[in-house]
C-alpha cells in the first residue's frame, strides 16, 4: 500500500526531460525616451559558465533586447562563449572579445555572426586603419616568462598578420600617432604586479619602449588633446606619451571619455567622477550611484551615460541610464556581470529592420537624389571635394539637413532639385503633414514682401518597393498653380561663365562626369520687385517650398492631399515615401544673383518627437 | 535461519555474511557477534535510523564508487562533473558539501584546504557499508568531533571472516569497462592468530575518460538550433589505492585497529565545454596518505572507553598545460594529526552519559609558481570537547542529548570564542509490538571556514565567523514483515518505511563575493538559506517460492532551499543553485538461488533528479533540465568447492540520454562494465 502510494506520488511529481531550447531574445520596454541608434551591451558572465551574453538596446524604440546575440545565431554551437570581454565598433562591423573562448567575434551591425579569429585569452580591442589590434594573456607560442602578446588582424581578410610580446598580461590599448599603446596588469602575479605600458611602432610592430606607469594597470584610453589615460591600482595617470601630464589621485576601476571630459568611476565608494581633459577640473555633477551593489560598465557618450551594476557578480546587472547632468532616465535588467558597452548609429528591431519599431523620427533620414541647377552656391552648399560622386553629395546633403541637423542645401537655379525621404512612409491624414524649412524671410515690418524662393514639391509612392525613387511623382498644388508652364532647361559646363563676385568656384555641379545636363519641370512667374532700393519678393499664398519664414508654422507646411497627377486631377494618396522639391523661379538679380530654392530640413507632423 | 537472521539484520548485511554465519569457529563467532551486535544497535538504539546499503546489496549496484552509491539515498544531492575522474560531492538535505562529513572507518576524513571529500576516490570493492546519518550517528558514544557535522557519512571497509579450518582469503577481481576502464582489484585476508587478522587490499583504475557526449539545442518552434557530438578529452585516470588492515579482538570485549590507507592518482581535469573550447589542459596528481589506529575496551560491564589516532599526509599537485591560458603549476601539502578519546559511562540501564575529548592539528603548504606564492604555511588547532547522555523511558521514549564545545584558533585569525552546539533526539514507540516509531531531532552545527576560505590568494578573509546551520526534523517509520509469525510460509515479506519532514536554517553563510576594483574576490559571511523538505523511503523484500527474493528500494526528496539573504536581491526567495525541487531513486532486483547455492540476479535502477537551477537567479537562463538515469546489471554467483565466482554486468545509462550534472560538464551516454570476481 505505501509502495503504491509512493510510487504514485512519484509518478506525478515526476517531470520528463525535453529537449533543451535556446530562448530567443526578448524585448522589454524600457523607456519612452528617444534617442539615436543603439547600444550594445556586453555580459561577460563567469568563467567556466558559457554565459558571455551580448544584449541590444533600440535607444529609438526604447525596447531592451536580452540575448540578442542568441536570437541573431541560434545556430552558433554553445552560443557566445565564455567571458565577454570586450566590444567595439568599427568599419561598419561589431567585434566581440570572448577572454575564455579565445576568440575575436567578428558580426555585422546587427550582431549577426560572421566569423571568428581564434585568439588564445584575448582580452581587449583597438583598431587603426584597417587593422583590429587585440591584446591577449598569452601569445601564440607559450612564453617561459608568461608574457602577453598583442595581435594584429586584417579587417578585410579576418586574419591575423602580426603578433609582438608585450608585457605581463596585457589589458586596454590603443591607437595614437602611428603608435600602439598597452598597459601589462601583471594582474595574475600576486605579489609583484606589472607596472609598464609598452609602446609599439606600428610600421615595424616592434615595442620600442616600457614605460613605467603605476602598478597593476589596467585601463587606457586616449582623449581629445592626445594624452593617454591609464587608471591603475593607486591612482589615475594623464600622460603624453612617457612625459607625466597630471596625476588623479582615485582608484578608478572604469574610465569612459567623450568630448573633453573624462569620466572615471571610483567602484569601491561608488562615486562617477567627470573631469576636464583640459584643465582636469573636477565637475560638479553628480550621478546617484551609491546605491549600486557593485558599479563596473561604463559608457559616456554625448547624450547620455551608462553605467552598469554587475550585483554580485552571479546574478543579472542593471544597465543604468543617465543624462549629462546627472538624471537617471531608465534601467534595464541584462545579464551576469554588464562589463562593456557600444553605442551604434543604427537602431534594430527584433527582425534586423533599420526602421524602429513603434518610434520613427519625425526628421529627415535620407537624400536619394541632389541635382541643383548651376549656381552660386552650387558645390559649396554642400561643400564639393575632389572626388566626390553624386552618392557622397547625398550623404553630405543628409548630413546638412537629415535628422534636424539645421545645416542648409542649395538647390541652385531652375530645375535644381533634391529627394528625400523618412524613415518611414509620410502618412496623409487630416490637415497637414509635412513641414519642408527653408531659409525665406520677411521684409522688415511686412508680411506681403520678403525673400522668397519658391521651389515646387513632389511627392512619389515607391509603388515598386525597390526603396528608390523611380516611381510616378505627384505634383503638391500650390496657390499658383493656374499661372506654372512646364518646360525644360540644359546646363552646360560651357556655359559656367556667370560669376558673382561673391561665389567664384564653378557654377556647373562638379560631381557630374557628363558636360550638360537638362531639367524640367514647371516655371514660376518673378516676383521680384524693387522697393526702397531692395530687390524683394512677393511672398506667395502657400504650397512653395522657401517660401515664408520657417516662424510660419502654417506657411511651411504641406497638405499630401494637394497632390495631383500630370494632367491636374487630384491623387488621394495615403502614404509617400519620397519627397521632391525643385527651384521653380529662374531670375537673377544684381547683385544677389540667382534665385535659388534652399533647405534646411523638414518635419513628418504626424511623429511627435 | 536465514531469514531469522535477515530480519535482525535488515540491510545490514550481506548474503555473504549471512551464509557464513552458518558455519562457525570462535573467531568468526566473534565477529559476526560484533557486527551482528553493532546492526542489532542500530535498529534499538539509533533513535534516526541511518540510511544504509550493505555488502552484496551494495555490490550488485550499478555503481564504482561510493558517489555512485550515494546517488540511492534519499535526501542527498550529488553533484558529478563527469567521468570516472570527475570531482563527486554530496550535499546532505541541501545545507552545502562542507557541512557533510565522512567518516572512514570511524575516523573522519579531512580536507583543510577547501572541506570537500571527493567522494569518487573511494571504490566500492573493498566497501562493506555505506550509512548516511542525518544529525548526527545517534549514539553517544563517539568522538566529540562526530557530534559538530550536520551531515554524516559513514564508510566501513570489509572485515575478514573466515570458516573453521581457514587461514586466508584471497579474493582477485577484474573489471573492464567502456572508455578502457580497466580496474583490477585484489584483496588478501590473513587470519595471523585466532585473534589477530590482516587484511591487505589493492585496486588500480584507469580509463582513457573519451566517452562521446552530445549537445542538442532547439529552437522554441522546435526545429534544431545545432546538434554535435565530440569526445571528452584529457579526462584520464590513473589511480592505485593500498590499503592495510590489522585487527586485533581479544578478552570479549576489546579490540584494536590500525588501518592504512594510501592513495595515488594523475588525471585530466577535463573542465568546462563552452563555445570554441572542446579541450583544456589542466592535470592533477594527488597523494592522499593515512593511518589510524581504533583501541576500544571495557570495563565492569558499564565504563567504555575509545582512543582513536591518526596521521594525514595529503599532496597535491596541479599543472596547467593549455597554452590557451597562463601556465600554472601549484603543490600542495597538507598534514593532519587527530586524537580522540571517547567515554560512556552507564550510570543505570536507562542511562548512558559519554564524555569526549578530540584533538586535531592541521596543517598546509602552498607554492604557487605563477602567483608567486612559495612555501606558504598555514596551520589550525582545534579542540572538541563533547558530553552526551541518553535516557530510555521504558520502552516507549527514548532520548539524547549532546552538547559541543568546539575552539579553533587559526594562523592570522583572531581566536574565536568557543562556540557551543546542541544537539537533541527522540524516539518515541507508542505500541510495543508495532515496529511504529516516531522520531525528532534538533541540532545546531558549524561549518568552519577553510584555509581556502580563509587565506586563498587576493580572496580569503582571516576574519570569517562559521556558518551555522540549525536542523529541525521530524520522521515517522514504520516496519512490518510476516516472517516472525509464520517462519515456514513460502512466502515472506519485509517492509521498512519511513518518511520525514526537515526544515533548515542556515545563516552566516560563507560566499565568494566580488568587492572593490577590477573584480576581485572575497569570501563573506553572507547568506541565509532556508530549506523545507520531505523524505519518504521505502525498502522492501519479499521471499517468493522457489528461492527467488525480490528487493526494491524506493526513495523520493521534494525539498525547497531558498536564498532569503536579502529581499533586494534580484535571487531574494530562488532556490539555490543545483538543488533540485524533486528527486528519486527506485532499484528493484531479482535474486534467484540455486539448490546448489549459486545465485543469479537481475538488477534494475532508476534515478531522477528534477529541474534545478544552475546560479543564485532562478531564469530561464539559468535553468537545468531534469535528467534520469536507467541502469540495468544480471550477475551470477557459483560455489565451486571452495572457489567463489563472481560475473556482472553493468549498462548504465541504458536509454543514452546526454545529461549535465552540473552544467557544461558533459555526463557519459550508455556505457558498459563487466566485473568478474575470483574469490576463495
Amino acid at each position: 500500500m505505501i509502495h503504491l502510494c509512493l510510487y504514485s506520488l512519484f509518478l506525478t511529481l515526476y517531470s520528463c526531460r525535453t529537449d533543451e531550447v535556446i530562448y530567443p531574445t526578448i524585448g522589454t520596454h524600457v523607456t519612452d525616451e528617444v534617442r539615436q541608434g543603439g547600444l550594445y551591451v556586453l555580459c561577460e558572465g563567469n568563467m567556466g559558465s558559457n554565459k558571455a551574453r551580448l544584449d541590444y538596446m533600440n535607444l529609438e524604440s526604447g525596447d531592451y533586447y536580452a540575448n540578442w546575440y542568441g536570437a541573431q545565431n541560434p545556430h552558433q554551437v554553445k552560443e557566445l562563449g565564455d567571458v565577454g570581454n570586450d566590444i567595439q565598433v568599427y568599419g561598419g562591423k561589431l567585434y566581440a572579445v570572448i577572454n575564455c573562448s579565445h576568440k575575436l567575434e567578428i558580426m555585422d551591425l546587427q550582431a549577426r555572426r560572421i566569423t571568428q579569429v581564434d585568439i588564445p585569452n584575448c582580452r581587449y580591442l583597438a583598431f587603426h586603419d584597417d587593422k583590429a589590434y587585440v591584446s591577449a594573456y598569452v601569445g601564440s607560442v607559450a612564453d617561459a616568462d608568461m608574457l602577453g602578446s598583442v595581435f594584429e588582424i586584417d579587417t578585410l581578410t579576418m586574419q591575423i598578420t602580426r603578433e609582438v610580446k608585450v608585457g605581463h598580461q596585457p589589458d586596454e590599448l590603443c591607437v595614437l600617432d602611428d603608435r600602439l599603446y598597452v598597459v601589462n596588469s601583471g594582474g595574475y602575479i600576486t605579489n609583484r604586479h606589472d607596472s609598464t605600458m609598452s609602446v609599439i611602432d606600428l610600421h615595424t610592430f616592434t615595442e620600442t619602449e616600457k614605460i613605467v606607469v603605476g602598478s597593476n594597470p589596467q585601463r587606457l584610453r586616449v582623449d581629445d588633446q592626445g594624452h593617454l589615460w591609464i587608471c591603475n591600482e593607486n591612482e589615475v595617470r594623464v600622460m603624453n606619451h612617457s612625459a607625466l601630464v597630471t596625476i588623479i589621485d582615485l582608484k578608478a576601476s572604469n574610465i569612459s571619455i567623450c568630448g573633453n571630459t573624462a569620466y572615471l568611476l571610483d567602484a569601491e565608494n561608488k562615486v562617477l567622477y567627470a573631469y576636464s581633459t583640459i584643465d582636469y577640473n573636477l565637475s560638479n555633477i553628480q550621478f546617484p550611484i551609491s546605491n549600486f551593489e557593485n558599479p563596473y560598465g561604463l559608457l559616456a557618450t554625448d547624450d547620455a551615460i551608462y553605467i552598469a551594476d554587475a550585483k554580485n557578480y552571479v546574478s543579472s546587472g542593471v544597465l543604468h541610464c543617465y543624462s549629462l547632468d546627472g538624471k537617471e532616465r531608465w534601467t534595464a535588467k541584462t545579464g551576469d556581470i554588464p562589463g562593456h558597452l557600444c553605442r551604434i548609429s543604427a537602431a534594430y528591431d527584433l527582425h534586423g529592420d533599420t526602421t524602429p519599431v513603434t518610434h520613427h523620427s519625425s526628421y529627415i533620414k535620407h537624400v536619394y537624389e541632389y541635382m541643383p541647377g548651376m549656381g552660386q552656391f552650387v558645390n559649396e552648399l554642400p561643400k564639393y571635394e575632389e572626388g566626390d560622386d553624386a552618392a557622397a553629395m547625398c550623404r553630405k546633403c543628409e548630413a546638412a539637413i537629415g535628422n534636424n541637423a539645421g545645416g542648409m542645401v542649395s538647390l541652385g537655379g531652375w530645375g535644381g532639385y533634391i529627394t528625400f525621404g523618412f524613415d518611414h512612409p509620410v502618412e496623409n491624414l487630416d490637415g497637414y503633414d509635412i513641414r519642408i524649412l527653408g531659409n525665406a524671410y520677411y521684409m522688415s515690418g511686412s508680411t506681403v514682401y520678403g525673400s522668397s524662393e519658391p521651389g515646387i514639391v513632389l511627392v512619389s509612392v515607391d509603388e515598386n518597393a525597390n526603396g528608390i525613387p523611380d516611381d510616378t511623382w505627384y505634383e503638391l498644388k500650390g496657390s499658383l498653380y493656374d499661372k506654372q508652364v512646364y518646360t525644360s532647361r540644359t546646363y552646360t559646363r560651357a556655359g559656367d561663365t556667370l560669376q558673382n563676385p561673391f561665389h567664384t568656384q564653378p557654377y556647373y555641379p562638379q560631381w557630374i562626369a557628363e558636360d550638360s545636363y537638362t531639367l524640367s519641370g514647371a516655371l514660376l512667374p518673378s516676383q521680384s520687385q524693387t522697393i526702397s532700393g531692395q530687390v524683394v519678393q512677393t511672398i506667395l499664398d502657400y504650397g512653395y517650398a522657401d517660401n515664408k519664414p520657417n516662424t510660419d508654422t502654417i506657411g511651411t507646411a504641406f497638405d499630401l492631399s494637394w497632390a495631383v497627377d500630370s494632367i491636374g486631377q487630384p491623387v488621394a494618396l495615403t502614404t509617400v515615401d519620397f519627397i521632391r522639391v525643385y527651384t521653380a523661379v529662374d531670375e537673377i538679380n544684381n547683385p544677389t544673383g540667382e534665385i535659388s530654392t534652399e533647405i534646411i530640413g523638414a518635419i513628418d507632423l504626424h511623429i511627435n518627437n | 535461519m536465514v531469514r531469522r537472521i535477515s530480519l535482525i539484520l535488515i540491510f545490514a548485511l550481506s548474503a555473504f555474511a549471512v551464509r557464513a554465519q552458518n558455519e562457525t569457529d570462535t573467531l568468526i563467532n566473534r565477529f559476526q557477534l560484533e557486527e551482528v551486535e553493532v546492526s542489532a544497535r542500530a535498529l534499538t538504539k539509533d533513535i534516526i535510523v541511518p540510511q544504509t546499503l550493505s555488502g552484496e546489496e551494495l555490490q550488485r549496484l550499478n555503481a564504482l564508487s561510493v558517489a555512485d552509491a550515494l546517488r540511492y539515498f534519499s535526501g542527498v544531492q550529488l553533484k558529478d562533473y563527469g567521468g570516472v575522474g570527475g570531482i563527486k560531492t554530496i550535499n546532505v538535505r541541501s545545507m552545502g558539501s562542507q557541512h557533510t562529513a565522512v567518516y572512514y572507518n570511524g575516523v573522519q576524513l579531512g580536507n583543510a584546504q577547501n572541506g570537500q571529500v571527493d567522494l569518487g576516490r573511494f571504490s566500492l570493492d573493498n566497501m562493506e557499508l555505506i550509512q548516511v546519518y542525518n544529525g548526527q550517528k545517534s549514539d553517544i558514544f563517539q568522538s566529540a568531533r562526530e557530534f559538530g557535522a550536520a551531515g554524516n557519512v559513514y564508510l566501513t571497509t570489509r572485515k575478514p571472516y573466515f570458516k573453521t579450518g581457514e587461514r586466508a582469503h584471497v579474493r582477485a577481481q577484474m573489471r573492464f569497462g567502456s572508455f578502457a576502464l580497466a580496474n583490477p582489484n585484489v584483496g588478501v585476508d590473513i587470519k595471523l592468530t585466532d585473534a589477530l587478522s590482516l587484511t591487505l587490499d589493492a585496486e588500480y583504475v584507469y580509463s582513457n575518460g573519451k566517452y562521446p557526449f552530445r549537445y542538442k539545442r532547439v529552437l522554441p518552434d522546435g526545429t534544431t538550433a545545432y546538434d554535435t557530438t565530440a569526445i571528452r578529452q584529457n579526462g584520464d585516470i590513473n589511480a592505485i589505492r593500498t590499503e592495510l588492515g590489522l585487527h586485533h579482538y581479544y578478552r570479549t570485549t576489546g579490540f584494536w585497529r590500525v588501518h592504512a590507507y594510501n592513495y595515488w592518482s594523475e588525471r585530466g581535469v577535463p573542465g568546462a565545454i563552452v563555445n570554441n573550447v572542446w579541450r583544456n589542459g589542466e592535470r592533477l596528481w594527488d597523494r592522499n596518505s593515512f593511518v589510524q589506529a581504533t583501541w576500544q575496551d571495557e570495563w565492569f560491564n558499564r565504563w567504555s572507553t575509545r582512543l582513536l589516532v591518526k596521521y594525514a599526509n595529503d599532496y597535491t599537485h596541479y599543472q596547467n598545460y593549455d597554452v590557451q591560458l597562463l601556465p600554472a603549476n601549484n603543490e600542495y601539502l597538507q598534514q593532519e594529526v587527530y586524537l580522540s578519546l571517547a567515554n560512556k559511562i552507564q550510570v543505570f540501564n536507562w542511562w548512558d552519559l559519554s564524555v569526549a575529548y578530540d584533538y586535531q592539528y592541521n596543517s598546509l603548504k602552498r607554492d604557487e609558481w605563477i602567483s608567486g606564492v612559495t612555501d606558504e604555511r598555514f596551520y589550525r588547532h582545534s579542540h572538541w570537547l563533547s558530553a552526551a547522555t541518553a535516557f530510555n523511558i521504558r520502552e516507549y521514549l527514548r532520548l539524547q542529548a549532546s552538547v559541543l564545545m568546539t575552539q579553533i584558533s587559526n594562523l592570522q585569525s583572531p581566536i574565536s570564542n568557543p562556540k557551543i552546539t546542541p544537539g537533541i533526539f527522540a524516539s518515541f514507540r507508542p505500541y510495543p509490538k508495532i515496529d511504529l516509531s516516531i522520531n525528532a531531532f534538533y541540532k545546531q552545527s558549524y561549518r568552519y571556514p577553510t584555509f581556502n576560505d580563509l587565506y586563498y590568494t587576493d580572496l580569503g578573509n582571516a576574519n570569517l565567523r562559521p556558518e551555522l546551520a540549525r536542523q529541525h526534523s521530524v520522521e515517522v517509520a514504520y516496519r512490518f514483515s510476516n516472517l516472525q509469525s509464520s517462519i515456514s510460509n513460502d512466502f515472506g515479506y519485509e517492509i521498512a518505511a519511513s518518511a520525514s519532514y526537515y526544515y533548515n536554517r542556515v545563516t552566516d553563510k560563507i560566499i565568494a563575493y566580488p568587492k572593490g576594483q577590477q573584480f576581485r574576490w572575497t569570501m563573506l559571511n553572507l547568506g541565509t538559506v532556508k530549506i523545507n523538505g520531505v523524505d519518504a523511503k521505502a525498502d522492501m523484500s519479499f521471499y517468493l517460492p522457489m528461492r527467488f527474493v525480490l528487493r526494491a528500494r524506493l526513495n523520493y526528496t521534494y525539498n525547497t532551499a531558498i536564498d532569503v539573504t536579502n529581499p533586494n536581491d534580484s535571487y531574494y526567495g530562488h532556490q539555490i543553485p543545483y538543488i533540485p525541487w524533486h528527486s528519486g531513486s527506485a532499484v528493484g532486483e531479482l535474486d534467484y538461488t540455486s539448490r546448489r547455492g549459486d545465485h543469479y540476479g537481475l538488477s534494475y535502477s532508476f534515478i531522477y533528479v528534477g529541474e534545478r537551477y544552475g546560479q543564485q537567479e532562478n531564469t530561464i537562463y539559468n535553468y537545468v533540465q531534469p535528467w534520469y538515469t536507467h541502469d540495468l546489471s544480471i550477475y551470477g554467483e557459483w560455489t565451486i568447492r571452495r572457489y567463489g565466482i563472481k560475473a556482472n554486468i553493468e549498462i548504465n545509462n541504458l536509454l543514452g540520454q546526454d545529461y549535465e550534472v552540473i552544467q557544461n560538464y558533459p555526463m557519459p551516454k550508455q556505457n558498459v562494465r563487466c566485473t568478474l570476481a575470483f574469490r576463495y
